[in-house]
């Protein structure tokens, strides 16, 4: 039906706009300011149209006609955005791999056309995986009003809904797959139907009791091992205050957290006690490429009551793990001491080739989403060395992100549109860690999109195929109250 | 189904039968204009009616879709009680007026009215929804078209295809569309087999809407509490089922020639009776909280005193909005305690995770400087909004909010989506205008204000407002009143004498 809506809505704009013909126009000696900034972007072969529409919102029609080094080209024009044909686009970067197309655009404004220097996109032939999956959630507080968990094609507009809170009675986050591999799934639900949702091995899914009594409670930011058979997680104790001015609205800070890894097979929890000291906050844990580490991010815990949050500072360590054993290394390195510099890593994750790492730095703590300062670093992992993903970042906030299966794109979260809507981003990471220029998903109409959804784009993580979830199969699962507790090896 | 009422017959009782349906709805929409009118404000600010594609496939595009877009449409206009008052009135009259010409009421007449004022006790909870009303007037209405229809093939067809269409259209009580058919003997094998088409028909949509499969009986939309059934609009609309199925039953008794007093005389009986079940079910204790936080919305602050002196509130939000006028006026540290008084939360009550109890202190929070706390208690409230709509009044606080925290991007989200409306659309064209406008927002008597008032030395905030806090807030400006008088008002509330002294007027 949307489909049909916007076939309709295509006609009309294009019985309004196409007969136009850029004629007299001014030529202008600078590149054009389009939403999203799509100008100079390295985009995957199979990725869908960027269209796109003018920066300013005073134009009357904007033009667009890309060509390429063979002669080709692609011409569209729109009154809000250019609304690319989704089969010419698709033929025109599938003939241009590792090749340059040339757009240029015209934009028409009260005074007439205007005609800008032409802006390069680059095509990679390095493809991207099929979708990504995420949590749309208003930005809030503390209580949430409808949520869901959907998933997109990304070489469509196609966005569908794995499940929804109308269908149950909690909220729904966490969602992680095994390198994008939807056969193994995690999906936590919290609420008064509080379960973790687990499919391993595309079998169907069970819904477990992750606390224990001995573990701090429900398990949470999950990340599975290469093999499929252990998900990494970790047990937190959190809070949340919220800044009386500024910019800054929300802190959510943990005031004790743990490790453990579960093995799916067994259904029991391997603990270490070095992973769960008293005197630190250890946190979002994930396995290495090859799955004989175990990353995390680990600070000084804070003297109970205090609400000194700026001195939470998480250092990105690393602990050896056996996968035919189960068993945790005895020694913890450190190997990005952020809290030197006065700064706290999060979400780290590597690239499944083992070669880079790429996390979050902030100023403190670990919630980095609601940190305007928050950044991208990249880790090579065979050097040590740290470097800011420059073209990736922005004044504004990037916090969650991760790489695609031949991890050469990385998606990411960035507030950097309007400051509090989180909208998912890529980049080009090549095999020498340089990062391209991140650009925006693509929509049919950007702005109309995400000025007009009211929906950040949580935890945005790659996913090679749909993920055949039934959302009413899920929701009888949660609404029983049945669960299946989680067992610790002895 | 529906029999044609002889013509003679028709035109002895029209008028007065006429007459007798606009008393009715006369009667309703008195009785929302004037005992209720606050219960329409509340069902107002709980959505935002948008003129927006996306908004309206948003609704149709889940069963009793068009019924709820109807109500919804209706309800934006509850931001003036009257108006809302004459919809309800008029579409229970309608309803009237539809159950009527199911059958041949004769010395039942004043029964047809009983679905409706079922509908009217439904509508005195404030989270009963408009759109189980246009469901109960969509399906007597496709009954009627129906009933018009000539016997036969088109018909039947008719039928099976009226069934999923009207399903669609107004909800699972569309089965009384069905129901309704039962009586004519030879529907009996269609009649069953449309039943079954309608039972398959849900058992279909549940795989594929993402809704729980019991709204699909019960109905997704008829009540703000998606786990509370419509009980009253389910009886309303069985009602007229079960009344047309007994007036058919017992026609030998009902369908004979009645005098005009017999008519009027039942007419009397059901609409007083059911009249006086509504004033003693309606809540009016509610309708006076309703009342204070209307007031404090529209900041009529001098009307908040002439109510407070006229009868002194007892329950939180009134005592809230009472301090909040007091303190408007600069009268506060002096009359309070002439008043009702709950100690600090009397003041400024912690914040609660509903979506009505915040919306006073949230305005007291905006006033006395404290932006980011009313931001977050309003967005809060929204959130809470338990059918998941959004709220003009609180879109509007939030563009609010954002503006005099110069996050324009994030104002400009909630403006666009007011400029899509019929009655903030005027207001949001002229908010528009102010952003990145640092000069007109600075020197604007509300927003410049605020940002001189508002805190600039961030300090975690929870849930409950401290004297400290407010005495920060005055100590950073020392012109905010509002601030004094909260603080002092603190000071008193948990006896903080040497507080109070130190800030006493002639230690100033």
């Amino acid at each position: 039906m949307n489909k049909f809506l916007y076939a309709l809505l295509s006609i009309v704009l294009l019985a309004a706009c196409t007969s136009e013909t850029v004629s007299d126009a001014r030529q202008e000696a600078a590149q054009p300011q389009i939403y999203p900034d799509y100008n100079g972007v390295t985009v995957p072969v199979n990725i869908a149209p960027l269209c796109f529409g003018m920066a300013d919102e005073k134009v009357l029609c904007v033009d667009a006609v890309i060509t390429d080094s063979h002669g080709n080209d692609l011409h569209c024009q729109g009154e809000e955005s250019v609304d690319f044909d989704i089969d010419d686009w698709h033929e025109l970067l599938d003939q241009n791999r590792g090749d340059s197309l040339r757009v240029t655009v015209s934009a028409k404004y009260e005074d007439g056309w205007h005609t800008y220097l032409p802006f390069s996109i680059y095509v990679s032939p390095d493809s991207i995986d099929y979708g990504i999956c995420y949590r749309l959630i208003e930005p809030g507080y503390e209580v949430w009003s409808k949520m869901g968990i959907y998933e997109r094609d990304l070489s469509s507009f196609d966005e569908r809904a794995l499940i929804e809170n109308t269908q149950f009675e909690g909220c729904v986050n966490c969602h992680s797959f095994n390198r994008g591999n939807p056969a193994d799934m995690s999906l936590h639900i919290r609420g008064a139907h509080g379960a973790t949702l687990l499919r391993h091995g595309n079998g169907p899914f069970e819904a477990y009791n992750t606390k224990t009594d001995q573990t701090l409670g429900l398990c949470v930011y999950p990340y599975w091992h290469p093999s499929g058979r252990y998900v990494a997680y970790s047990t937190n104790s959190t809070s949340q205050l919220f800044h009386s001015a500024g910019h800054n609205r929300v802190e959510v800070f943990d005031t004790a957290s743990d490790l453990q890894v579960y093995d799916v097979e067994k259904n029991e929890l391997l603990l270490s006690p070095i992973l769960k000291q008293d005197s630190v906050y250890e946190t979002f844990p994930v396995f290495s490429a090859d799955g004989r580490s175990l990353y995390f991010c680990a600070a000084r815990a804070l003297p109970e009551k205090s609400l000194a949050l700026d001195s939470i500072h998480y250092n990105l360590c690393r602990v050896d793990f056996n996968p035919e054993t189960g068993t945790f290394g005895t020694r913890i390195d450190t190997i990005v001491a952020a809290g030197t510099q006065g700064k706290s890593v999060s979400f780290p994750r590597p690239s499944y080739d083992g070669r880079f790492l790429c996390y979050t730095l902030s100023d403190y703590g670990q919630f980095s989403i609601w940190h305007h300062e928050a950044d991208l670093w990249l880790l090579d992992l065979s050097t040590g060395e740290s470097k800011p993903m420059a073209a990736a970042n922005s004044k504004d906030t990037e916090s969650f992100h991760n790489w695609s299966t031949n991890s050469r794109w990385m998606v990411l979260s960035s507030r950097r549109d309007d400051g509090l809507y989180t909208r998912p981003y890529f980049c080009h990471v090549d095999a020498k860690g340089v990062v391209g220029k991140a650009f925006m998903l693509p929509q049919r109409n950007p702005r109309k999109f995400y000025r007009e959804r009211f929906m950040s784009f949580n935890v945005p993580d790659f996913i090679i195929a749909p993920t055949e979830f039934d959302g009413n199969k899920a929701s009888r699962i949660i609404n029983d109250e049945s669960r299946k507790d989680f067992g610790v090896r002895k | 189904m529906i029999n044609s009422i002889s013509t003679d017959d028709f035109s002895q009782m029209k008028d007065i039968r006429t007459l007798c349906t606009l008393i009715f709805g006369v009667a309703v929409m008195l009785f929302f204009g004037m005992a209720y009118p606050h219960h329409l404000h509340y069902q107002e600010q709980f959505q935002l009616f948008l003129f927006d594609s996306d908004y309206v496939w948003g609704i149709v595009r889940l069963p009793g879709g068009v019924a709820d877009l109807l109500g919804r449409f209706c309800t934006q206009f509850f931001l003036y009680a009257w108006v809302g008052a004459f919809i309800i009135g008029f579409l229970l009259a309608c309803i009237q007026l539809f159950t009527l010409r199911l059958v041949n009421w004769g010395r039942l007449y004043g029964l047809s009215f009983l679905p409706s004022c079922l509908l009217w006790l439904f509508l005195l909870d404030e989270n009963a929804l408009l759109g189980g009303v246009w469901s109960v007037l969509l399906t007597l209405l496709a009954s009627w078209i129906y009933g018009k229809l000539p016997k036969g093939l088109i018909r039947g067809i008719l039928l099976v295809v009226a069934v999923p269409v009207l399903y669609w259209i107004a909800g699972p009580i569309s089965i009384v569309f069905f129901l309704l058919q039962a009586p004519t003997p030879r529907l009996n094998a269609k009649y069953y087999g449309v039943f079954v088409l309608w039972v398959a028909m849900l058992v279909v949509a549940a795989q594929y809407l993402t809704v729980p499969a019991g709204s699909l009986w019960g109905g997704i939309h008829y009540h703000r509490y998606p786990t509370e059934s419509a009980t009253l609009l389910w009886g309303a609309s069985l009602s007229a089922f079960v009344l047309a199925f007994l007036a058919r039953v017992c026609r030998k008794w009902v369908d004979v020639p009645c005098k005009l007093v017999v008519t009027l005389s039942s007419f009397a009986v059901v609409v007083m009776a059911m009249g006086g079940v509504a004033w003693k079910n309606a809540n009016f204790k509610a309708e006076k909280t309703m009342q204070y936080d209307f007031m404090a919305c529209h900041q009529q602050w001098n009307r908040i005193i002439d109510a407070i002196n006229t009868e002194k509130p007892n329950n939180q939000i009134g005592v809230t909005v009472q301090n909040l006028a007091l303190a408007m006026r600069g009268m506060l540290p002096q009359r309070m305690f002439d008043y009702n008084q709950n100690g600090l939360l009397g003041l400024l009550p912690a914040v609660q995770r509903d979506a009505t109890t915040p919306m006073p202190t949230a305005e007291a929070f905006y006033q006395l400087g404290m932006v980011n706390v009313a931001q977050r208690t309003v967005f809060e409230a929204q959130e809470s909004i338990l059918d998941f709509q959004k709220s003009g009044r609180c879109y509007k606080r939030l563009a609010q909010t954002n503006l005099i925290n110069g996050n324009y991007e994030v104002a400009r989200k909630y403006l666009t989506a007011l400029q899509k409306t019929i009655f903030y659309s005027e207001w949001a064209d002229q908010t528009m205008a102010l952003l990145g406008d640092e000069k007109a927002i600075n020197g604007h008597p509300e927003y410049g204000r605020l940002r001189k008032m508002a805190y600039k030395d961030d300090f975690y905030f929870s849930d409950q407002a401290t004297p400290t806090m407010l005495e920060d807030l005055y100590n950073r400006n020392k012109d905010n009143s509002l601030a004094y008088q909260y603080m002092m008002a603190a000071f008193m509330l948990t006896g903080d004498r040497d507080s109070f002294m130190k800030y006493a007027p002639t230690n100033r």
